[in-house]
This record gives C-alpha cells, sequence and structure tokens, in this order.
C-alpha cells in the first residue's frame, strides 16, 4: 500500500498516542518558550494568528455593524478609518501571511521532507519572538490610539498628514516583515538541503513546493516593503520628503514600492493554501493529484509572474498608461498559472471517489470561492473596467473571496486535516462539517452583496452612503451574513479544544494518507520526528492501489459520518 | 507504485557524499591578493575618470558616457568581489544561481522606470511636468 | 571533530544548509538595499543638474579613502576564510582583528569628517532643512532636491553603516569564540559566512561611492 519503505516499521493496528511526543517531552513553561522543535514553535504560532484572527474579526464586526445604516450607527469618521485599518493591517500582516507557513508549514515541512527539525531552530525561535514583538507594538499602537491609514500606508497621508500612531506601526510591521524572512531563509535551506534521502523534488508533496515558491517570494519582496516602509517612518520623523510632493518627493513611487511588495505578498498568502488544497484534494479523492509537474511548476510560476503586474494597482495612481497596459496583459497571463492548479484539482476529484470529511468540504469551498476571486481579478486587470470598479467594494468583494474564500478557508482546511497528526487525537466530524458549511454559506452572504455594491459604485473606505440609500439592502445583507459567517469562524474553537481532552485517539494516519508525515511519524510526532531515517523510494501521492478499495471506502464513510 | 521500487536511493541534494565539497575550495593567496590589487586600481580609475572634466565635453564626450564608465567599473568591482573574495565562481550551482538571481531580481525595480519615462508620452493636455521641484505631473 | 546538530545527518550536510541560508539571507540583503539605489537613481536622473550640484558637496577624497579602507578589509577576510580553511586560527584571528580595526576607522571617518560637519550646518533631513541650506549653501540650487540629494544619502550611507557597525561587532564576537570555544568553531564554515556578509557590506559601498561622490553632469 505504501510507496514508503521505513527503515523501523510503524505500528499500525493500534492506535494509541506514542508515550514520549513532542506535546509531552518536557512540561515546564520554559521548555515551550525557548524550545528548538519545529513543532512547538508551531503551536506557539498557532496561538498568536488565532488571537490575531479574533482581533481582526472584532475590528470587522464594528465595521459591518456600522454600515448596516447609511448614515453609520456607533463610530464617528476618525474611528471608522482606525477600524477598516486595523482590520486590514492585522488580518494581512499578522495573520495571512504568518498563519500557514509559520504555523503548518513550520510543523510539516520537515515531517513531510523527512528531516528532523528545520535548518535553523533558534532562527525559527527567534521569528517568533520578532512576529510577538511586532505585534506587541501594533496592538500599543492601537491603545495609544490607532491609525488611520489603511493597510496600505499610502503617502503623503501616512507620511505628513496624519495624525495617528502610524510610526509606531511600521516599526511593527517592519518586524513582523522580518519575522517572515526569517521563516522564509529557513524553509529555503530545509527544503534545498535536508530531504531524506531518495526524497528528490519531484517526490516532494505539491505542499512543499508552494512553501518553497512562497519563501522565495518572501526573501525576494520583503525586504522591499521593509525598507519602504522605513522610509515612510523616517518621512514622518524628519520629513526627508522622498515620498512627499510637498518636499520634492513622489508619492507614486511609495505606491511602485509598496506594491512591488504587496502583489507579490498576496501569493505569499495564497501559494501555501494552495499547497494545502492539493494535499487534501488527493486524499480525500483517493487519487494522485493530477499533473504533478504543472502543479509545481505553476507554484514557481506564480512566484516570478506575481513580481511582475504590481502596476495593476496604480491604474489611476497617475502612473504612465503605456505601463499600465504592459501591467494589464501581465495580470492576465498570470491568472494562467492559476487556474492551471483549479483545472488540476478538479480533474484530480474526476473518477476518484471523493470522501466529503471536514478537510474536503473546506477544499471544495476553497475551490469555488478562489475561482470567482481569481476571475474578478480578471475584470480588476482589464484597465477599461477597473476604471470603474477601481476604489469600490467590488474590490473589497474581490480580495476577500481570495484571501477569506481561498487562505482562510484553505488554513481552516489544513488545520482540520493535521489536527489529528498535530495533537493526536480526532475532532467531532459532525461539528466540523457544519462549521464547513456554515462558514461557506455566511462567507457568500457576506460577500457577494459587496460584488453588487461595487459594481453599483458604493465606494470602500466611506461609512457614510446616504446619497444612495438603496445600498442598505446589501449591506444589511452583508452584515448579517457575516455575523453566520463569524460563528462559523468560532466554532472550530470549541470544538478543537475539545477534542485535545477527549477526542478518540487518531492513530499515526487516521485519513489513510500517503506522505511521510503520516506513514512514517506517529500522532503526535516524536520530538526529532521519525524514528529511524525515512528513506523514500516512490512517488508521492501513492493513492492509485487504494482507489477502488471498497472496503477502504467503506471504512472512511463510516469514519467520517460517525 | 511498486514498479518504482527499483530507483536507487534519489539524490536529495544534501550531501550523503553524492557531491563534491566545493565549499572547501581553498582560494590561492596569489589570487587573492591580485584581486585587491586590481580592485584598488579600478577604484583609482573610477575616481580619474569621474575627475576628467565632462561638463564642457572632453571632446563631445557627453555625460552618459561617463556615466557608463563610473557604473561599468562599479558593476565590475562588484563581480570581482562576488566571483573571488565570496567565492562564488568556485561554489556549487545552487550558490550562483542564489547569487546571480539576487542581483538580477534587483534589477526588476526597474521596470518603474519605463513609467517615468513615458508620462510624458501621454496624449493628454495639462500633464506636462510642473515646477523644477517635482517630477513630471 | 566537528559538532553536528541533531537535526543534520553529518557535517557536509550542516556546513552546505548553512551556506544556502546565508546566500538567501543575502539576497534578503540586495532587496533590501536595492530600493534605496533605486530611489536614488531615479531622482538622480530626474534632477540630474542639482543632484550634480548637491553632490560636490560631499567631498570625494574622503570617500575614495573609505573606499580604500573597506577594500583592505575585505581582502582581510577573505585572507581569514584561507587561513581558517587551513586551520592557522591565529593568522585568522589577526586577519579579523585587521578587519574589525578597518571597520571602525571606516566608521570614525565617516562620523567625523563627513556626518559631524553635515549635521551640524543642518545638513541632513530636519524640517529646518531649507533656511539652513540657504545659510550655508547660498541658492545654489534648487533647495527641495537637494533635500532628496542629502536625505538618500543618508539613508543608504546610515543603512551602510549600520551594516558595517554590526559586521564589526560580529568580528570581535567570532575572534572570542574561536579563542575561547573551539568546541563551537570546530571549521571554517562561520568564518566563511561572516565574510560573505562583508564582502556584501563591501558590495554596498562599492556601488555607493561613485553614484555619490563621483556623480557626473
Ligand atoms: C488571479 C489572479 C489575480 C488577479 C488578476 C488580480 C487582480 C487584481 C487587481 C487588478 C486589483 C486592483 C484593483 C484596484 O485596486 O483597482 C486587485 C486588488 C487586490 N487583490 Fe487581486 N488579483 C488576483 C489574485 C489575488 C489574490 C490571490 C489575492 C490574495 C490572496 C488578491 C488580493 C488582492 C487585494 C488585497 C487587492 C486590493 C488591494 C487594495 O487596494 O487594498 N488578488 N487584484
Ligand atoms: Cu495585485
Amino acid at each position: 500500500m505504501s510507496s514508503t519503505v521505513i527503515e523501523q516499521a510503524v505500528e499500525r493496528e493500534e492506535p494509541a498516542a506514542p508515550k514520549k511526543n513532542y506535546l509531552n517531552a518536557d512540561h515546564t513553561i520554559k521548555s515551550w518558550l525557548l524550545t528548538g522543535d519545529h513543532k512547538r514553535i508551531a503551536v506557539l504560532y498557532l496561538i498568536s494568528v488565532t488571537f490575531f484572527f479574533f482581533l481582526g474579526g472584532l475590528a470587522a464586526a464594528f465595521i459591518r455593524a456600522e454600515l448596516t445604516s447609511p448614515m453609520g450607527t456607533l463610530l464617528n469618521s476618525e474611528t471608522y478609518n482606525k477600524m477598516f485599518s486595523a482590520h486590514g493591517i492585522i488580518m494581512i500582516f499578522f495573520f495571512l501571511v504568518a498563519a500557514i507557513p509559520a504555523v503548518l508549514g513550520n510543523f510539516l515541512i520537515p515531517l513531510m521532507i523527512g528531516a528532523r527539525d528545520l535548518a535553523f531552530p533558534r532562527l525559527n525561535l527567534a521569528s517568533w519572538y520578532v512576529f510577538m514583538l511586532g505585534g506587541l507594538l501594533f496592538i500599543i499602537a492601537l491603545i495609544m490610539g490607532g491609525v488611520d491609514a489603511g493597510w496600505t500606508f499610502y503617502t503623503p497621508l501616512s507620511s505628513l498628514y496624519s495624525q495617528t500612531q502610524i510610526t509606531l506601526a511600521l516599526v511593527g510591521l517592519f518586524l513582523a516583515g522580518f519575522s517572515s524572512i526569517m521563516t522564509g531563509v529557513n524553509f529555503i535551506a530545509t527544503i534545498h538541503k535536508m530531504r531524506a534521502p531518495g526524497m528528490t523534488w519531484f517526490r516532494l508533496p505539491l505542499y512543499v513546493w508552494s512553501h518553497y515558491a512562497t519563501s522565495i517570494i518572501v526573501i525576494l519582496g520583503t525586504p522591499v516593503v521593509a525598507i519602504t516602509l522605513l522610509l515612510v517612518a523616517l518621512e514622518r520623523g524628519l520629513r526627508i520628503g522622498i515620498f512627499s510632493p510637498e518636499l520634492g518627493g513622489d508619492p507614486v513611487l511609495f505606491q511602485h514600492m509598496f506594491w512591488f511588495y504587496s502583489h507579490p505578498a498576496v501569493y505569499i498568502m495564497l501559494l501555501p493554501g494552495m499547497g494545502i488544497i492539493s494535499e487534501i484534494m488527493a486524499c480525500f479523492s483517493r487519487r494522485p493529484v493530477f499533473g504533478y509537474k504543472f502543479v509545481a511548476f505553476s507554484s514557481m510560476a506564480i512566484a516570478g509572474l506575481g513580481f511582475l503586474v504590481w502596476g495593476h494597482h496604480m491604474y489611476v495612481s497617475s502612473q504612465s498608461v503605456y505601463q499600465g497596459i504592459i501591467f494589464s496583459l501581465i495580470s492576465f497571463l498570470v491568472a494562467v498559472p492559476s487556474a492551471i492548479k483549479v483545472f488540476n484539482w478538479s480533474l484530480t476529484m474526476w473518477k476518484g471517489s471523493v470522501i466529503f470529511s471536514t478537510p474536503m468540504i473546506y477544499a471544495l469551498g476553497f475551490l469555488g470561492l478562489f475561482t470567482i476571486g481569481g476571475l474578478t481579478g480578471l475584470y480588476l486587470s482589464a484597465i477599461g473596467t477597473d476604471i470603474h470598479l477601481t476604489g469600490t467594494y467590488f474590490i473589497v468583494a474581490h480580495f476577500h473571496y481570495v484571501m477569506v474564500g481561498g487562505t482562510v478557508m484553505a488554513f481552516l482546511g489544513g488545520l482540520h486535516f493535521w489536527w489529528p497528526k498535530m495533537f493526536g487525537r480526532m475532532y467531532s466530524e459532525f461539528w466540523g462539517r457544519v462549521s464547513a458549511i456554515v462558514v461557506f454559506v455566511g462567507f457568500n452572504f457576506t460577500f457577494f452583496p459587496q460584488f453588487i455594491l461595487g459594481y453599483l459604485g458604493m465606494p470602500r473606505r466611506y461609512h457614510y452612503y446616504y446619497i444612495a440609500p438603496e445600498w442598505q439592502i446589501y449591506n444589511v445583507l452583508s452584515t448579517a451574513g457575516s455575523t453566520v459567517l463569524g460563528i462559523g469562524f468560532l466554532m472550530p474553537v470549541f470544538y478543537l479544544l475539545k477534542s485535545l481532552k477527549s477526542g478518540p485517539i487518531a492513530g499515526p494516519n487516521p485519513w489513510g494518507a500517503t506522505g511521510l508525515e503520516w506513514e512514517a511519524a506517529s500522532s503526535p510526532p516524536i520530538t526529532l520526528n521519525f524514528e529511524g531515517m525515512p528513506k523514500v523510494v516512490g512517488p508521492v501521492y501513492n493513492y492509485d492501489a487504494i482507489e477502488d478499495s471498497e472496503s477502504y471506502r467503506r471504512e472512511m464513510k463510516e469514519k467520517v459520518t460517525k | 507504485m511498486s514498479e518504482h521500487t527499483s530507483t536507487t536511493n534519489g539524490h536529495g541534494d544534501h550531501g550523503h557524499g553524492d557531491h563534491g565539497h566545493s565549499g572547501h575550495h581553498v582560494i590561492p593567496q596569489a589570487k587573492l591578493l591580485q584581486t585587491f590589487f586590481v580592485l584598488m586600481g579600478l577604484m583609482i580609475a573610477t575616481v580619474v575618470a569621474a575627475r576628467l572634466p565632462y561638463e564642457g565635453g572632453v571632446k563631445g564626450i557627453p555625460s552618459a558616457i561617463a556615466w557608463l564608465v563610473l557604473l561599468g567599473i562599479a558593476f565590475w568591482k562588484a563581480g570581482l568581489v562576488v566571483q573571488i573574495f565570496m567565492g562564488v565562481k568556485y561554489s556549487t550551482k545552487l550558490t550562483k544561481l542564489y547569487a546571480y538571481g539576487g542581483f538580477f531580481w534587483v534589477t526588476l525595480l526597474g521596470v518603474t522606470l519605463f513609467d517615468y519615462a513615458t508620462r510624458q508620452l501621454e496624449p493628454v493636455q495639462g500633464w506636462e511636468p510642473v515646477a523644477e521641484s517635482a517630477l513630471p505631473r | 571533530m566537528p559538532e553536528v546538530y541533531p537535526q543534520f545527518e553529518d557535517i557536509d550536510q550542516q556546513q552546505e544548509t548553512y551556506i544556502v541560508g546565508m546566500w538567501a539571507f543575502l539576497v534578503n540583503e540586495v532587496m533590501f538595499f536595492g530600493p534605496l539605489f533605486f530611489i536614488y537613481g531615479l531622482y538622480a536622473w530626474k534632477h540630474n543638474a542639482v543632484f550634480y550640484v548637491t553632490s560636490h558637496h560631499l567631498d570625494y577624497k574622503i570617500g575614495a579613502l573609505n573606499t580604500t579602507i573597506l577594500l583592505i578589509s575585505s581582502w582581510m577576510v577573505a585572507m581569514a576564510v584561507h587561513y581558517h580553511q587551513k586551520n592557522q586560527l591565529k593568522k585568522v584571528c589577526n586577519m579579523l582583528w585587521g578587519a574589525a580595526v578597518c571597520g571602525t576607522l571606516f566608521l570614525a571617518i565617516k562620523l567625523i569628517f563627513e556626518w559631524a560637519p553635515k549635521f551640524s550646518h543642518g545638513l541632513f533631513p530636519n524640517p529646518g532643512f531649507q533656511s539652513r541650506y540657504l545659510a550655508y549653501y547660498g541658492a545654489d540650487t534648487n533647495v527641495d532636491v537637494a533635500r532628496l540629494f542629502f536625505s538618500m544619502y543618508f539613508a543608504i550611507t546610515g543603512l551602510h553603516a549600520l551594516h558595517v557597525l554590526i559586521g564589526v561587532l560580529i568580528f570581535v564576537w567570532l575572534i572570542r569564540l574561536i579563542k575561547k570555544r573551539p568546541d563551537v568553531i570546530t571549521d571554517y564554515v562561520p568564518t566563511e559566512m561572516v565574510g560573505l556578509y562583508w564582502h556584501f557590506v563591501d558590495l554596498v559601498w562599492i556601488f555607493l561611492f561613485p553614484l555619490f561622490y563621483l556623480m557626473p553632469k
């Protein structure tokens, strides 16, 4: 059944958690805070990003509540600006960029490639501390009054005019950026040099490929935004004038530098999610991912092309139209590798034996929502339509479809998929599926009306719309949907935490999945991951053998519907 | 796939002996010293080149040539440092990829120049360059 | 026998991994300085005449002196790696000391002969720049753009000096380790990594020098 030969056979029959694993290897707080173990650092990150996710969600709740009435309900304009800024900054820099790489990537990359740890454990730990320090600074900035320039920090508003805590926030973001650079460097070195014997590049799980592509983007892009934001901070303090027209500088230059990172950054957020989907699709369709090499190379293509489209955020920023045309063209091109992936996942399911477990429902949700998000990206890449749609709720809907419908769905799917591996216990499959469906439904109710609003012309970042009270119905719909969505996001907190205590023991491979992390490691894994040195002799996604085994299907169906 | 079990241990390129110790290459002292002197020579050359009185034009040499000379020398020096001092010339393909890839990628920032270069060409009235203190538009 | 950390199979793998990690970090550093150079280049192109005038308020002789110092230090670091590969630790330390002294000298010259006078004249980006510039140099050019020049000058040389400072501290730390902790520094790879970093610092200066000090019209 297995493509993977392990020197030391793992018990398969008796699902019992190993006596000593990374969770109970040591119990002191110190052993957690000074750990070098990638799995423990992943858990630390999991707690941190969950905190930031709900903090950002709180800000979103205020935004949605405010928008239920054309005249606003509870916030004044300054506070509203601070709310959407806090929401965007927290969600992007402190949740999405870190969530999948730093939690699931950290946990899984060494396990998947057959290494005992990441290459630089101390750097890994340092990255968490730097991340937390950055987060702390940002929270202090919030407490001291917040930030009102939006997550994009456009100059000269952010540099000369805003009176809010921007400097502090920028330093926080700078640190968060460095934390992700540390993780990226670590992943690159690990993936290049620490693969187990026989783990060739084309036997790597696609998840690892997507993290490799992501790390490349991180080291090529993040420093650019880091230095740019630093210049903005200096501009505030010293009036150096580089981005401020009043002082002879050029604000559009800021936008160039910012988007040079921030478009690739959307792929930093998305690519790891795509990796997760590949794993889940293969496992719950019981088929190898269709067109492995295409999927692998499309990740690299996205990483490369993603750097050449930043100008599509600047069509109306007085960028030269000639450059706009070129950027528009390449933006269309970058949708091709994304589409390749979508087609390949669909073909993976085709003739597969699809099992609708919780992770799979999340993955299917991803497939649909990301497709809508990506296709609407094409509307925006076309200069003509973008001139109407830019700065409206259409943009808001577009990027929530990719970032929430894509990345967050993938993150949740991945979390549910590997939860048994991380903590050794199963959660309630029933509640898992309910939450996945609630999230999907709530999401669409929240964001689909925003496409319509954007089409009708409602501008983003304004909280009054009394000029067009007819927009209220869509806004109310959206707020109602967001309540459902919020409940959907809260549900996993309860049943996942409960599973830690009373969930059934998972055993090393509850899903019958392939891959070293399932076949060669226990759940939860021991501190150095594997008992012996795993050796790989065949391709990844070796699901053919089990495909038509009726008994497996029945067994899984039973397990899943229980 | 059992058909594939015949595959020999693949070669994760992580040096289980299947891989030259390229990092161990010892660069001879003479080579390092020679590189140093070349670098010094280039430094002096660049100063001299820059001091030539281009302003009036040395027999019609426009300043663009001065720029080319200065940048050319800078890239030459950078190449020596990267190749010899940093030892990229003697290192693995992977190192070369990262070293050259990084320097290549940074030039992509230059795509932005296309924007500034073509703004003036837009057929829209009233968008001509404004005061001297600001960039066009 | 060199120490192998538990995540690695053997010392070769460990060393190669360190070198890959270091290069990934250097790529990141290139992209970190890149935007500064790019922005400088863009403004230098757009405001060529003004930048030409302003750049002559820097002293190219000091720049050349500092270039020489950095080149010497770079050579010394390369020699340190060379000696470490041959396991001549005494010479390694000497070379590293030499490089550390060069780095310090560089910073001292920068600070005393370049930054201090500029600061005392008010020629650094600050809200009062305009009047200070006019008072000192007169209206020899567009002052707003002159401020841009000095902003970029301080941003790049400042970040570079920060890197030099970190480099010097790392040299001292490395020398201590080599002398006191033979169990930690078991081979030349740490020196090689520090060397790569230092050469990168040198590289930045190689571009910085002609662009700022020798600007042609
Ligand atoms: C299929 C490829 C995609 C294309 C062609 C595309 C295209 C675009 C375009 C043209 C805009 C600018 C709209 C405007 O401001 O007028 C935009 C905005 C945005 N996109 Fe996408 N997009 C794609 C995928 C993604 C993905 C995968 C993400 C995130 C995971 C994403 C996140 C965003 C965000 C956050 C914005 C708004 C930025 C802001 O102004 O605040 N996009 N997209
Ligand atoms: Cu974009």
